[in-house]
């Protein structure tokens, strides 16, 4: 049983060819990385399967509905996005900017209730936030904010988590802390798609991968036969070395010059 | 947890009293003191349907209508300003940003040229803020549909034509016409008339925004991130795109166009307020009417009999005390 | 036979001499006037092409006899009809320079207080004639009249009307000399509400009717009021141009402050403000119009 579901999905890269259509199914509980490089369309990828952007051809589907029927209020409570880019428009401070993840659960005339306030702080405690949450967020530094981003969508119980780089600018503490969230909500039956930049966490954290090649070609399936050398070379045009610590693979790139061409069977250890 | 308890979000009725205290005070002392001084008793004689003539006259007919006309004008121009500044999320927005006074100006500028009467040129003013809207909205959504950067640009750049516009009528204005023509500019509450027009488009308008308060919280934090928070972006633009302007529109056809409230009212309350939608709002509505209202009160008697024009004397009031703030603020 | 022939060489060379003289030095000035500038205008012989840069002062050249020399003026110079035939050379706010040169005028008749200043100046440092105008006084509309005729020739002409307008004044003046005081707000422009201090020559007319502006002490010339200064200053009579020739709406809003003095007698008044706003003969029309008024509301009281 599918939550989130691609069917013949080209997406709308200005000024690129169509490319391969995607047809992906997404279910409860798992934990999915998109990895590329960059211009690849990760984020429009990702601003696609949430409706925010509309695609050039091909459908998404949420709970078998299309997405663009949904009401947005409805989708909101079911579906969280963590944007790579923020606005900050006015200030506000940490606590409040938490708390509008409660926005699509309140009506229009409500304010919010003691529950919403013990949502949001307890979000803000999950990620260490609690002593900064008097704070404007504008004075905070680029990982706090990353943090107070998560806290949002944590705030807004959703059941699929649509993550852009969810690690940006976090140190590696926090990196871990971040992954090891997001697997818990998926261990709680949600499901988590997230655009990754580094290939080890990929490794370590997710079960499902989709590669996404800037020419707009595609593949996806399993971590452990998406994560191999031979398609993550093609995929970056960069040669890898790989090794095998505390049980996933590590990938390292090697000094040596980019290899030529590959094989056409770039999607090696396709299903 | 270290450091002090956050803020809880409390809904801050005591600022909002206070204000509408403000309000209520404003509007006792423009009704009271004018030219001809009254003393408490004449007041109240008058105010409960006894007195003289001339007293009646003078809260009835001259001090009562005006003073409503002014507390509305700044409500509506401090609201407008709010919205502005959260719909094209820009502090700088105001309610002429988007050229709606330059298109109420060339109507009012050239109905006067036609030696029109005052309700014509309120007419023609408002005629001048609709036909500058669409035009602002139809060339900012031009091909590619609109976005703020795109609406405020084009809005400045159709408020530099009409200031060109502007100045031609000045020009070809004949010299008795000039006072009129630039205390309009510089708004003036002469030309208010009835308040219940003002009043009506406030009050409704106010109930149409303030409950989408929170939704203009998640909207001021972008597009996409509204959006992704449930909120329609596109339909509650629009919304309070056209809000804005028919509260701009109305404003300026109450008392021509008076400066510095949109801009700065909404701007003071944030500082002392916070940023919460729900709570600068109405709190727009009472503190732009609050200094409007004071402002028309001190324009009409600080040299009395001689009448400023109130633009100037908001200015005064509200530079010192917005720079303060700032200077203040973290 | 020497002498006489030494006669007629020393009478040849005293009148070779004298006319050298006569020759040599400029000839002495025909005509010369003050002007409001307190400035000497001179002029060898009688204006030829005259340019007038206020609407006032194309109609007192017209009264001066002196119409049909003024071969430009600025807009608005709409009286007499022959007026607004004229070439017009820009607003007095903003000359047109070159149509002014292009006009070759040997006379131009300045705007002091109306004219902007840098323009003028161009044209007097272009080697122009200027004479400044500033009539404030009712002898200023005289004496005028009298500078004018005498630069344009036509003394004769401008002699008698200014003579005539300085009777028509006296006779008012005598008549109201003695007359029960009338107190008076005069209305000059309806939105803003103005009206005129005690300096403005419509004040100096209603004084000569045995008025009293009751606006008089203000500091500025046509200082903008509220209705309730009015209200307060409560007078026996209102009078109001308006826009346009017998168009006395202005007086409308009057009519509903019962407690106002003038609405309860009546004694609200109209007059085209042509006869009162500007500084030339007509303003004797204006003023007889609202003696005639004035003296009307004493018949109320």
């Amino acid at each position: 049983m599918s939550v989130l579901e691609a069917r013949d999905l080209i997406i709308d890269v200005p000024g690129r060819a169509s490319g391969a259509a995607l047809n992906l199914s997404i279910e409860p509980g798992q934990r999915w990385a998109v990895l590329g490089p960059n211009g690849a369309g990760k984020t429009t990828l990702l601003h696609t399967l949430a409706g925010l952007r509309a695609p050039r051809a091909g459908q998404v589907l949420f709970e078998g509905r299309r997405v663009d029927d949904w009401r947005r209020r409805a989708l909101a409570q079911r579906l969280a996005v963590v944007f790579q880019e923020r606005q900050d428009g006015f200030p506000a401070t940490v606590l409040e900017t938490a708390l509008i993840g409660r926005h699509p659960w309140l009506a229009p005339w409500r304010t919010e209730s003691a529950e919403d306030l013990a949502l949001a702080r307890d979000a803000l405690a999950r990620l260490d936030l609690s002593a900064l949450s008097a704070r404007l967020v504008s004075t905070l530094s680029g990982g706090e904010r990353q943090r107070v981003a998560i806290a949002t969508a944590l705030t807004q119980t959703p059941s699929v988590w649509l993550a852009d780089e969810p690690t940006n600018h976090l140190d590696l503490h926090h990196q871990v802390a971040v992954m090891r969230l997001l697997a818990e909500q998926a261990g709680q039956g949600r499901s988590v798609l997230m655009c990754l930049h580094d290939l080890n966490l990929a490794a370590r954290w997710c079960d499902q991968v989709l590669l996404l090649y800037p020419d707009g070609r595609l593949c996806h399936g399993p971590a452990a036969t998406m994560l191999v050398p031979e398609a993550l070379e093609r995929l970056y045009g960069q040669p890898l070395a790989v090794a095998e610590v505390d049980g996933a693979p590590v990938f390292v790139p090697v000094r040596t010059k980019p290899a030529g061409a590959g094989s056409t069977d770039f999607c090696k250890g396709d299903d | 947890m270290a450091g002090a308890e956050p803020r809880a979000p409390r809904f801050p009725w005591p600022a909002l009293a206070l204000l509408a205290l403000a309000g209520l005070a404003t509007l006792a002392v423009s009704v009271a003191v004018g030219s001809v001084a009254m003393s408490p008793g004449q007041l109240w004689g008058a105010l409960t349907g006894g007195g003289s003539g001339l007293h009646h006259d003078l809260i009835f007919t001259l001090r009562g209508p005006r003073a409503l006309s002014a507390f509305a004008t700044g409500g509506l121009l401090a609201l407008a300003g709010g919205l502005m500044q959260v719909l094209l999320r820009n502090p700088l927005a105001d309610p002429y940003v988007l050229g709606l006074s330059g298109g109420a100006a060339v109507g009012a500028l050239g109905a006067m040229l036609a030696g029109a009467g005052t309700a014509l040129v309120s007419g023609s003013a408002f005629a001048g803020a609709l036909v500058s809207t669409l035009l602002v909205f139809g060339l900012a959504h031009g091909v590619g549909g609109w976005t703020p950067t795109r609406l405020l640009l084009t809005g400045v750049v159709v408020a530099a034509g009409w200031g060109a516009v502007v100045t031609f009528l000045l020009t070809l204005g004949p010299a008795e016409r000039l006072p009129g023509m630039l205390y309009w500019l510089m708004g003036d509450l002469t030309y208010a008339g009835n308040p219940g027009l003002p009043w009506a488009v406030l009050v409704v308008v106010c109930l149409l925004t303030v409950p989408a308060g929170r939704s203009l919280n998640v909207l001021a934090r972008g597009p996409l991130q509204a959006a992704a928070l449930g909120v329609s972006v596109k339909p509650l633009e629009a919304l309070v795109y056209v809000l804005a302007s028919l509260l701009t529109a109305v404003a300026v056809t109450t008392a021509g166009s008076v400066g510095f409230v949109g801009l700065v009212v909404p701007h003071l309350l944030r500082l002392v307020l916070g940023n919460d939608q729900r709570v600068i709002l109405p709190a727009c509505v009472l503190g732009g009417g609050a200094l409007l209202t004071l402002a028309d009160t001190l324009a009409r008697t600080l040299m009395a009999p001689q009448q400023l024009p109130v633009g100037v004397i908001t200015a005064l009031l509200g530079v010192p005390c917005f720079l303060y703030l700032l200077y203040r603020s973290r | 036979m020497i002498r006489p022939v030494h006669f007629r060489c020393c009478v040849g060379l005293a009148l070779t001499v004298l006319a050298m003289a006569v020759c040599a030095e400029p000839a002495a000035p025909a005509r010369c006037v003050t002007d409001d500038a307190a400035r000497e205008v001179c002029l060898a012989q009688p204006a030829q092409r005259i340019v007038s840069l206020s609407p006032g002062a194309t109609e007192l050249l017209f009264d001066a006899g002196a119409g049909e020399r003024v071969v430009g003026a600025v807009g608005f110079s709409d009286f007499p009809e022959a007026a607004k035939k004229i070439p017009r050379v820009g607003s007095y706010k903003r000359l047109d320079l070159e149509r002014i040169l292009a006009l070759k005028p040997d006379l131009i008749i300045a705007w002091r207080s109306g004219n902007p200043r840098a323009q003028t100046e161009r044209l007097e440092s272009l080697g122009q004639t200027l004479y400044y105008s500033e009539p404030r006084r009712f002898d200023d509309v005289a004496s005028t009249l009298q500078r004018f005729a005498t630069l344009a020739g036509s003394e004769a002409v401008g002699g008698v009307r200014a003579q005539r307008f300085r009777d028509g004044i006296d006779a008012l003046a005598k008549r109201y000399r003695d007359a029960a005081p009338v107190s008076v707000f005069y209305e000059v422009w309806e939105e803003p509400l103005m009206t005129v201090n005690g300096e403005h020559l419509i004040s100096q007319v209603i004084e000569l009717c045995g008025g009293r502006n009751v606006f008089a002490d203000l500091p500025a010339l046509t200082p903008r009021i509220g209705r309730e200064a009015v209200l307060d200053a409560d007078p026996e009579a209102i009078v109001a141009g308006g826009m346009g020739e017998e168009n006395p709406a202005w007086l409308k809003p009057w009519r509903k402050f019962a407690s106002l003095t003038a609405v309860r007698r009546d004694t609200l008044f109209f007059v085209p403000p042509s006869t009162l706003q500007r500084p030339t003969p007509r303003l004797l029309d204006g003023a007889q119009r609202l003696c005639g008024q004035l003296e009307s509301a004493r018949g109320r009281r």
